[in-house]
């Protein structure tokens, strides 16, 4: 075969050509939202309140008339601009912090350590409701909040490989060969210690369009009229009793193709990062 | 030495309790600290926060007194602290109650929800992954994958929605969705707070018969979202096991399989535990959700009123008891983990 091996292993496991297929989806949604969207997102329109899926509005209108399709397709960019702002932004503060406490033991990272264990002995929605409500319900503070909750996670994975990166003999050369504290951290082991980060990217990003949705749905979030998935769910909760069921299905499943979007994404970067795992596993499943 | 001598003699469970306990003070020190730090970190003046904007001028005087504001952070920390030792979470504006009142009134409604949803996750959780292992590459074999991905992607909030849709509205299999009990019945007795069993100590079969009704939906809403990680987690934990040596011999020497399953059942359960009580957290912050959708009328509904209401005081209290809780979980699940695998030593 002389295709790359990559594109040997993506093409042999169907969960990551689906994961593509819907990535490139969303992308699509993101970038061509006011060609593809036939309404507007946030203009309300009482007289076409309530309409089930038809052709003019293609998966109904809400209560407040306003076409549901649009919305889903505008709501990609918030959720997923709140999933990527938080996963980036938590892996620039807790990879270096990771990094430090890792390369550097003592009281400090030992304290930083219990911090961290702390925080994440929180639940975390109980925790990400109180301090969004705290801080205001803007998109930003979702993002900040998802971030921080996010931090301990990032630098714990990057600090586990440290530990380990930090005794091997190549660091030693490093060490020998007159390299500093910086250079051996920056330069030797953060482009080693990598791989479970890019593993849990995926996966975080998911988990944060979750967290979002959840969020907005209690009135914790994303406020009307802003189009996001999981404020669009709550918008229907009260008509699904009646059996009005389009309202809050289909953007429950954009957030459940979402997530499962980046949940195979996940899986597939797990693969394709680990050389151990070649192709015949694809044979025993 | 003496000291060393003294604590061996304790027994090992004694142990085990004792050294939980000592880890559970600091924590619970740091717990109230991030609920002190939540509101007293913002911008603007706390007591005006609390009280909302409909408080006078004098109100507010008297409580940024009572709270301490004029004096140092760590001195405001301190009265803060020893408030919720004697119980005083503040007074919520909204209900006009204590805070403490509020919570412990719409508690049980909320433990009683957790611990049949725990109950069932764990049993579908850990009997789908025991049949998968089992019977390897069967259809719940196969089934279970799918699963395991899909139940990690999809909103509780959006299955609850899903099961009241047609359990309720198609089938009218389901109670409405609305309380935990029907309106015309009279609740029983409070004993344990607990619909379902104050009913059976009462005799109230009627009562009995509309409270369990209704905790259908929500508890299902919940396991079938949650039992998913347990699942993947006792798959992997169990599948070990049941490969491992120990079974193979037990099998070599003619044991029935459904000693064997029991056998390597028992040996998975400390990873099961742990991961367990972390779902524990999950069903938390999942009952927020599903409380409010199921106006369930406990602590997860009071929050997200305090949320919407901006009724900081009252969210302080709610975080601070449910972090709490969790602690305590938590600390409950490493005490069954390490008496649940004796090589650990204390």
């Amino acid at each position: 075969m002389t295709l790359p091996r990559w594109l040997r292993l993506a093409l042999s496991h169907y969960g990551a050509l689906i994961g593509l297929a819907l990535l490139l989806i969303q992308l699509t949604a993101i970038v061509f939202a006011p060609w593809i969207a036939p309404f507007s997102p946030t203009e309300a329109n009482p007289l076409d309140a309530l309409q089930p899926p038809n052709a003019v509005h293609w998966l109904g209108t809400d209560d407040l008339g306003m076409d549901i399709f649009s919305r889903i397709v505008f709501a990609t960019r918030v959720n997923l601009l709140i999933g990527f702002v938080a996963v980036f932004g938590s892996i620039a503060v807790g990879v270096p912090i990771g990094l430090l406490i890792g390369y550097y033991r003592g009281l400090p990272s030992a304290i930083v350590m219990r911090v961290f264990d702390f925080i994440q002995s929180f639940p975390v929605f109980v925790l990400g409701m109180a301090m969004v409500a705290v801080m205001g319900q803007e998109i930003w503070s979702v993002a900040i909040v998802l971030t921080l909750l996010f931090v301990p996670m990032f630098a714990r994975l990057v600090r586990a490989e440290v530990l380990s990166l930090r005794e091997r003999p190549f660091i030693s050369a490093a060490r020998c060969s007159g390299a500093g504290d910086t250079a051996i951290m920056f330069r030797h082991i953060l482009p080693n210690a990598m791989t479970p980060v890019i593993v849990q990217i995926s996966i975080s990003i998911g988990m944060a369009i979750l967290l979002t949705a959840g969020l907005s749905f209690i009135g914790a979030g994303v406020r009307m009229p802003e189009p996001e998935w999981g404020l669009m769910v709550s918008s229907g909760a009260q008509q699904m009793i009646l059996g009005i069921w389009w309202i809050a299905l289909f953007p429950g499943i954009a957030i459940v193709l979402s997530v499962l979007c980046f949940a195979l994404l996940s899986e597939s970067a797990r693969v394709l990062l680990d050389p151990r795992l070649q192709l015949q596993e694809r044979a025993d499943g | 030495m003496k000291a060393a001598r003294y604590w061996k003699r304790i027994p090992r469970l004694g142990r085990i309790v004792l050294t939980k306990l000592a880890l559970l003070i600091p924590q619970m020190f740091g717990v109230t600290l991030v609920t002190f730090l939540l509101v007293r970190l913002l911008p603007g003046d706390p007591a005006r926060l609390i009280l909302g904007n409909f408080a006078t001028d004098q109100s507010i005087a008297l409580y940024r007194q009572r709270l301490g504001l004029d004096q140092p952070l760590l001195t405001q920390f301190g009265i803060y602290v020893s408030n919720v030792l004697k119980g005083d979470l503040g007074v919520s504006p909204f209900t006009s109650n204590p805070i403490l009142k509020d919570l412990s009134e719409r508690a049980p409604a909320t433990l009683e929800l957790i611990a049949y949803a725990m109950l069932l996750t764990f049993v579908l959780g850990v009997g789908i992954a025991v049949i998968s292992v089992v019977r390897r590459g069967g259809v719940i074999d196969i089934g279970t994958r799918i699963y395991g991905l899909a139940a990690g992607a999809i909103p509780d909030f959006w299955m609850a929605l899903l099961l009241i849709f047609f359990f309720f509205h198609i089938l009218g299999w389901a109670p409405a969705p609305f309380g935990r009990m029907d309106p015309i019945l009279t609740p029983p007795p409070t004993v344990t707070g607990f619909l379902t069993i104050d009913c059976i100590l009462a005799g109230d079969w009627n009562g009995l018969a509309s409270a369990a009704g209704r905790l259908v939906l929500p508890v299902l809403t919940i396991a079938i979202v949650n039992a998913g990680a347990l699942m993947k987690m006792a798959q992997i934990a169990f599948s070990d096991i049941y490969r491992s040596e120990f079974i193979r011999n037990m099998r070599a020497c003619g044991l029935t399989e459904a000693q064997i399953i029991r056998s390597a059942l028992r040996n998975s359960l400390p990873p099961i535990i742990t991961l367990a009580s972390f779902i524990f957290g999950f069903l938390l912050g999942a009952a927020v959700l599903v409380e409010t959708i199921f106006s369930w009328g406990g602590l997860g509904q009071y929050a997200v009123q305090a949320v919407i209401n901006s009724d900081y005081a009252a969210l302080q209290g709610f975080v601070l008891v449910a972090s709490a809780f969790i602690l305590v979980v938590y600390s409950v699940a490493d005490i069954l983990y390490e008496i649940v695998d004796p090589r650990i030593r204390i």
